[in-house]
C-alpha cells in the first residue's frame, strides 16, 4: 500500500508520530507557532466567534492558542533570553506579554497603526525593531517607547512590510519596503536601499546555514537573493513576476532547500539554492491560494497555509499534502522557536 | 428632578402612536417652512428626538424583535423603563461581546444611559467586557473617531485603574492620554487641511454620534467644548450642502443606494433631527443612539437658517482631504477641492476626480428638489468604475489579492462589478462652473472596466436623445443637459437589495430599480452636462436650443479636451491632466480655503470657522476653544 493511499486522518497521525519518534531521540524540536487569522469574512465589529491569533502546535497535533483571540495578528517575535516574553505586529499595533500570553500591553499608542512585523533584536534584546505603514519604528526598551528611524528612507515608499535583524552582525538590519530592500548597519539610525523595487517586498529571510545569505520575495519582482549579507542582490530566475509572492523560507535542516509561498502560485519549492523551482500543489485544496509557507528547521517539514482553508503540511518537501488543522485559517506568519532548556525558561 | 425621574415623567405622557410606528417616516413630508420662534423650534427638537427614543424603546413590544438590543435597553434606560429587564438583557449580552468600534459604540451608549439605572450586576458586566475583550481599533477614519470616543469616555468613567483592568493593557490614565491625544489631532487635521471621510452619506453618525458623546459625558470641559465644536463643523457643512434636508453633491463615503435615492441615508436622519425639513430613514438606523442624548446639544440657529432659510443660489468652494495613502503615492493626503453649487431647485456639485477614498467616493452630481424624496432618484452623473487591486493597497495596508474580494463582501457589493455608480477613479478629471459639469476620462488601456457609467434616473421626464449627442431631460423644476463624448448604449440599472444575513457576511440580490446605466465603453471619454431652472426658460424647448447653440469643441485624442461655453457665459477649456482654464485663467487650487462662501469661511490651516447666515454670525475658534456668537448690525 502507498503511504498516500491511507486515510488522510490516519496519515496525519501516523506522520505526527513518526516526526515525534524521529526526533524523540535527539534534542527536542523547535516549537511551532503560528498567527492565523480564523475568522472568514470577519470585518470591523463582528462578534468573533472563532479563535485567531498565535497558537502553537502540541506535540499531540492539537492547536494551542496563547494570548489573544486576535484576527489581525501579522508577526510575533520572541525575547531569545526568556520565552515568556514576546511581542505582535496586530492591527491595534505592538503588543507585548512579559508572561507567555496570559496578560498583553498594547505598547504603541494611535501614530502607530497596522505593523506588520516585529523583530526582536538578539544581540540587545531589549531592543525591538517595528515594520509599519508609515516607515520603521525601534524600541530599546522592549516597547515601552518607539522612535522613528528612518533616516535614508524616502519620505514617500517607506512603506515597511517586513524587517529582520542579522543573527550574527550586531546593528546591522534589513527592511523590506515598498520601494525596496533597506538595510542599516547602526540599529536602524541610517538606512540605505540596497535593491530598488517598484512595489513592495514582501519577505526578507536570512538563511540558518549560511549568515551572509539573504532571501526576498516581492510583489511584482520575483524572488531575489542575497551571498553578501544584504550589500547587493541577485534575481532568482523561473520565479515568477506576473504575481506577488508572500512569503520565502530557507530549510534549517537542508541547505539547498528553499519554498515560496503565493496566493497566485501555491507553493513553490527549490531544492538545489533556488537555481530552479518547481510547483509543488498536488494534493493541496483548490484553488491553491498559499497565503504562508514555512519549514520546520528539524525536521524539514513543510508547513502551507492554504487561505482560509486549514494548514497543510508536507514531509517530502511539497510532493504530498497533509492537512493539520486550523480549518478555516489564514496564517500571517510561521515561527520555530527552539525548545526551551535548563538556560530558557 | 432625578434624570431617571424626568424620564419617567416624559415616557409616562408620551402618545402612544410614537411607540406603534415612526410617524416621521410613515407619515406626509414635513412642513419645510422656517420655524422662527425658537421655543416653538426647540420644542419640536425635543419632539423628534422622543419620537426616536420611543420608537426604539418599543421594539419587542411592536414585535419587531425579541429581544432588546444595546440601542432599544438604551432608549428603555432613557425613560427609565424595564430597569430590571434591561439589566438582564446587557448581563446577557456582555457574554458575546463585539470586536470594535461599532461594539464600543453602543456599549458605551448603555454604560452612560444606565450607570445610575442598571443595576451593579449589569454594570459589572459591562466592565468586565472592556477588560477581557480585546478591541480593534479598525483602520479607518471613523473607526479611530469612534475608538477613541469611546475608550476616552470608559476611561473617564472608571479613572485609577491599572493596565490589568483594561484590554490594551494600559491604565485608565494612559487610555485617557492616548485617546485625547487621537481626538485632538484629528480635530486639529480636520480644521486644517480639511475632512477626511467628507459629507458622508451614512458616516457622518459615526462622527456625530462620538462627539455628541463628549459633549454628553466627558468631564473635561475642553473635550466638552471641542465636541460640541465638532458637532456645529459637522452641521455647518450639513446644512450647506442640502436641499430640503437632502445632501447634495459630492462625498467621500456614500454606498450603493444613497448615491440613487439620495435622501435614503444617515444624513437624511440628521436634517430631520437638526432641521426638520425631511423625514428620517426608517428605522433611524444609527440615529437611535445619536437620539438618547440628543437633548444636550441644540443645532445653533446661524447653522439652522443655512439649512432652512436661503435666499438665492451660492456657490461654495471646500477644501478636504483624501484618505491617507499609505503606499504607491507622492502624497499621503491629497487635497480634495470641492465645489458646490446651490439653488432653490436643484445642486450641483464635485471635487476635481482623482482618488479621494478607495471606495465608496461620490465625486459629482447634479441632484434635484423634489417635494418629497422618498424612493426617488433625483439626481445624475457618470462616473469610471474604477476596482483596482494596487489601488486598495495604496490606502489599505493588505496583500494584493484578497482585498477586492473582501471589500464586496464587506458591503460594498459593488466594488468590483462593471455597471458600478459608486467609486472614484484616478482616470476621471472634474471641473465645475455655477451648474456646469466637465467629467473628462482617459482611462489607460488594460485597466479593469474601460467604459464610464452614467446614470439616469426613473424619475426623469422628457428624456430626448438629440441628433446633436445631448441628452435632455427634466428632473422636477430643473432642466438637464448631459453630453456623452463617446458612444453608448443603455443598461437598466440594478440596484443591490440587501438579504438577511445567513452569518457569512452581507447577501444582496440585484433588482431593476426603473433608472437606466448609460454604458459608455470608450476609454477617452467624457461628459458634460449643464443644469438649470426651468423657470428660466419659456419652454423645455427653448432650453434644449440654447444648449444646442452653447459653443462647445471636443477632442478626445489623444487625451479628452473640451472647450466651451457654459450656459451662464463662461469660456471654460478642459484638458485631461492640465489645470482648467477659465475665462482665459488658469484655475489655481493652490489657492484654496478651507471654506469659501457666502455662509461658510475659513482659511486653510487657521482652526477657525466662521458660519454666517444675514446678520448672524457664529465662529468656532479652535485656537482658543472659543464659540462666539454675534448678530450684526444693519
Amino acid at each position: 500500500m502507498r503511504l498516500n493511499a491511507l486515510p488522510k486522518p490516519l496519515l496525519a497521525a501516523l506522520s505526527v508520530l513518526a516526526t515525534a519518534l524521529s526526533v524523540a531521540e535527539q534534542s527536542p524540536p523547535a516549537e511551532t507557532y503560528v498567527c492565523a487569522a480564523v475568522n472568514k469574512n470577519y470585518v470591523i465589529g463582528s462578534k468573533i466567534t472563532t479563535t485567531s491569533g498565535i497558537h502553537r502546535l502540541e506535540p499531540s497535533g492539537e492547536w494551542k492558542h496563547i494570548g489573544i483571540n486576535d484576527p489581525s495578528v501579522f508577526a510575533v517575535s520572541f525575547d531569545p533570553r526568556d520565552r515568556n516574553v514576546f511581542y505582535t505586529a496586530a492591527l491595534n499595533g505592538a503588543l507585548r506579554t512579559l508572561d507567555g500570553g496570559a496578560n498583553w500591553r498594547i505598547m504603541t499608542s494611535w501614530d502607530i497603526t497596522e505593523p506588520k512585523d516585529v523583530c526582536v533584536d538578539p544581540h540587545s534584546p531589549d531592543t525591538v525593531y517595528l515594520a509599519h505603514p508609515g516607515g520603521i519604528a525601534v524600541s530599546t526598551d522592549r516597547g515601552t517607547t518607539w522612535t522613528a528611524r528612518e533616516r535614508g528612507l524616502p519620505d514617500r515608499g517607506k512603506y515597511t512590510q517586513t524587517i529582520e535583524v542579522d543573527r550574527v552582525r550586531p546593528g546591522r538590519v534589513l527592511a523590506g519596503c515598498e520601494s525596496g530592500i533597506y538595510l542599516t548597519q547602526n540599529h536602524g539610525r541610517s538606512w540605505r536601499r540596497v535593491l530598488e523595487t517598484k512595489e513592495t517586498v514582501n519577505d526578507l529571510q536570512q538563511s540558518p546555514h549560511d549568515p551572509a545569505t539573504w532571501a526576498a520575495v516581492t510583489q511584482s519582482a520575483g524572488a531575489w537573493i542575497s551571498r553578501n549579507a544584504g550589500k547587493s542582490w541577485t534575481y532568482l530566475p523561473q520565479t515568477p513576476t506576473d504575481g506577488a509572492l508572500y512569503n520565502i523560507a530557507f530549510d534549517g535542516s537542508n541547505p539547498d532547500r528553499l519554498a515560496i509561498g503565493s496566493y497566485t502560485f501555491g507553493v513553490l519549492t527549490s531544492e538545489d539554492g533556488g537555481a530552479t523551482w518547481t510547483h509543488r500543489n498536488n494534493g493541496l485544496p483548490e484553488p491553491q491560494r498559499v497565503w504562508r509557507v514555512g519549514i520546520h528547521p528539524d525536521t524539514g517539514r513543510l508547513f502551507a497555509s492554504v487561505y482560509q482553508n486549514a494548514v497543510f503540511v508536507s514531509d517530502d518537501f511539497g510532493r504530498s499534502w497533509t492537512s493539520i488543522g486550523l480549518e478555516g485559517s489564514a496564517v500571517n506568519c510561521f515561527l520555530f522557536l527552539p525548545a526551551a532548556t535548563p538556560n530558557t525558561p | 428632578m432625578k434624570p431617571a425621574l424626568a424620564a419617567v415623567a416624559i415616557a409616562t405622557l408620551w402618545p402612544l402612536n410614537f411607540v406603534a410606528g415612526q410617524p416621521s417616516y410613515e407619515g406626509p413630508h414635513p412642513d419645510t417652512s422656517v420655524v422662527e420662534d425658537p421655543t416653538l423650534r426647540r420644542m419640536q427638537y425635543h419632539e423628534r428626538v422622543q419620537e426616536v427614543i420611543q420608537w426604539r424603546a418599543h421594539i419587542v413590544e411592536r414585535g419587531d424583535a425579541e429581544k432588546m438590543d444595546l440601542a432599544s435597553v438604551s432608549a428603555n434606560l432613557r425613560l427609565g423603563r424595564k430597569l430590571d429587564a434591561c439589566s438582564a438583557r446587557v448581563i446577557e449580552m456582555m457574554q458575546t461581546p463585539g470586536s470594535g468600534p461599532f461594539w464600543m459604540l453602543p456599549t458605551v451608549c448603555v454604560a452612560f444611559t444606565g450607570r445610575d439605572l442598571l443595576s451593579d450586576e449589569a454594570r459589572q458586566s459591562i466592565r468586565d467586557a472592556w477588560r477581557t475583550t480585546y478591541q480593534l481599533r479598525g483602520d479607518t477614519e471613523n473607526h479611530f473617531a469612534m475608538y477613541y470616543t469611546m475608550l476616552y469616555l470608559m476611561s473617564e468613567m472608571y479613572p485609577n485603574e491599572p493596565g490589568d483592568q483594561w484590554y490594551t493593557g494600559k491604565s485608565s490614565e494612559e487610555n485617557l492620554a492616548e485617546s485625547r491625544e487621537y481626538l485632538i489631532d484629528w480635530m486639529d487635521i480636520m480644521t486644517t487641511i480639511g475632512q477626511g471621510e467628507f459629507n458622508p452619506t451614512h458616516y457622518i453618525g459615526e462622527y456625530a454620534i462620538p462627539m455628541l458623546y463628549l459633549v454628553s459625558w466627558a468631564e473635561d470641559p475642553e473635550m466638552r467644548i471641542r465636541g460640541k465644536m465638532v458637532l456645529d463643523w459637522l452641521y455647518a457643512g450639513l446644512a450647506a450642502n442640502t436641499i430640503d434636508g437632502v445632501l447634495r453633491g459630492p462625498n467621500a463615503r456614500t454606498d450603493d443606494s444613497s448615491v440613487v435615492e439620495r435622501w435614503n441615508s444617515l444624513s437624511s436622519f440628521f436634517s430631520w433631527i437638526n432641521f426638520g425639513n425631511c423625514p428620517p430613514q426608517r428605522g433611524f438606523s444609527w440615529g437611535n443612539y445619536y437620539a438618547i442624548v440628543a437633548d444636550n446639544y441644540e443645532v445653533p440657529e446661524v447653522i439652522y437658517r443655512i439649512a432652512t432659510d436661503r435666499d438665492g443660489p451660492f456657490l461654495q468652494r471646500d477644501l478636504k482631504r483624501s484618505r491617507h495613502q499609505w503606499r504607491y503615492s507622492n502624497v499621503g493626503k491629497a487635497p480634495i477641492y470641492k465645489t458646490s453649487y446651490t439653488t432653490e431647485d436643484y445642486a450641483v456639485g464635485s471635487y476635481q476626480g482623482g482618488m479621494a477614498d478607495p471606495i465608496q467616493t461620490h465625486v459629482w452630481d447634479v441632484t434635484w428638489k423634489t417635494p418629497d424624496p422618498r424612493g426617488l432618484h433625483p439626481t445624475m452623473f457618470s462616473i469610471h468604475p474604477y476596482s483596482a487591486s494596487k489601488g486598495m493597497q495604496a490606502y489599505f495596508n493588505v496583500r494584493p489579492d484578497t482585498m477586492v474580494k473582501a471589500v464586496a463582501a464587506e458591503g460594498k457589493p459593488s466594488y468590483d462589478v462593471a455597471d458600478k455608480l459608486v467609486g472614484c477613479s484616478p482616470y476621471e478629471q472634474v471641473f465645475q462652473d455655477l451648474d456646469t459639469i466637465v467629467a473628462l476620462y482617459d482611462i489607460p488601456k488594460g485597466t479593469r472596466f474601460e467604459q464610464v457609467n452614467g446614470f439616469f434616473s426613473k424619475d426623469l421626464a422628457n428624456l430626448v436623445e438629440d441628433d446633436s449627442g445631448w441628452i435632455f431631460a427634466r428632473g422636477g423644476d430643473t432642466y438637464l443637459a448631459y453630453l456623452p463624448l463617446a458612444d453608448y448604449r443603455w443598461e437598466p440599472h440594478m440596484a443591490y437589495k440587501r438579504l438577511p444575513s445567513t452569518g457569512n457576511g452581507y447577501r444582496y440580490e440585484r433588482v431593476e430599480s426603473g433608472s437606466q446605466v448609460l454604458i459608455s465603453p470608450h476609454r477617452r471619454n467624457g461628459t458634460i452636462l449643464q443644469a438649470a431652472a426651468a423657470s428660466e426658460f419659456a419652454n423645455f424647448q427653448a432650453f434644449q436650443e440654447t444648449i444646442l447653440a452653447l459653443p462647445i469643441e471636443v477632442e478626445l485624442e489623444p487625451t479628452p479636451r473640451v472647450s466651451m461655453q457654459t450656459l451662464r457665459g463662461a469660456n471654460i477649456v478642459c484638458a485631461f491632466g492640465e489645470d482648467p482654464v477659465r475665462n482665459g485663467k488658469r484655475v489655481d487650487y493652490t489657492k484654496w480655503k478651507l471654506f469659501e462662501g457666502p455662509y461658510l469661511n475659513a482659511e486653510k490651516g487657521s482652526r477657525k470657522l466662521t458660519i454666517t447666515h444675514g446678520r448672524l454670525e457664529r465662529i468656532l475658534d479652535f485656537n482658543t476653544l472659543t464659540l462666539s456668537d454675534r448678530v450684526m448690525k444693519n
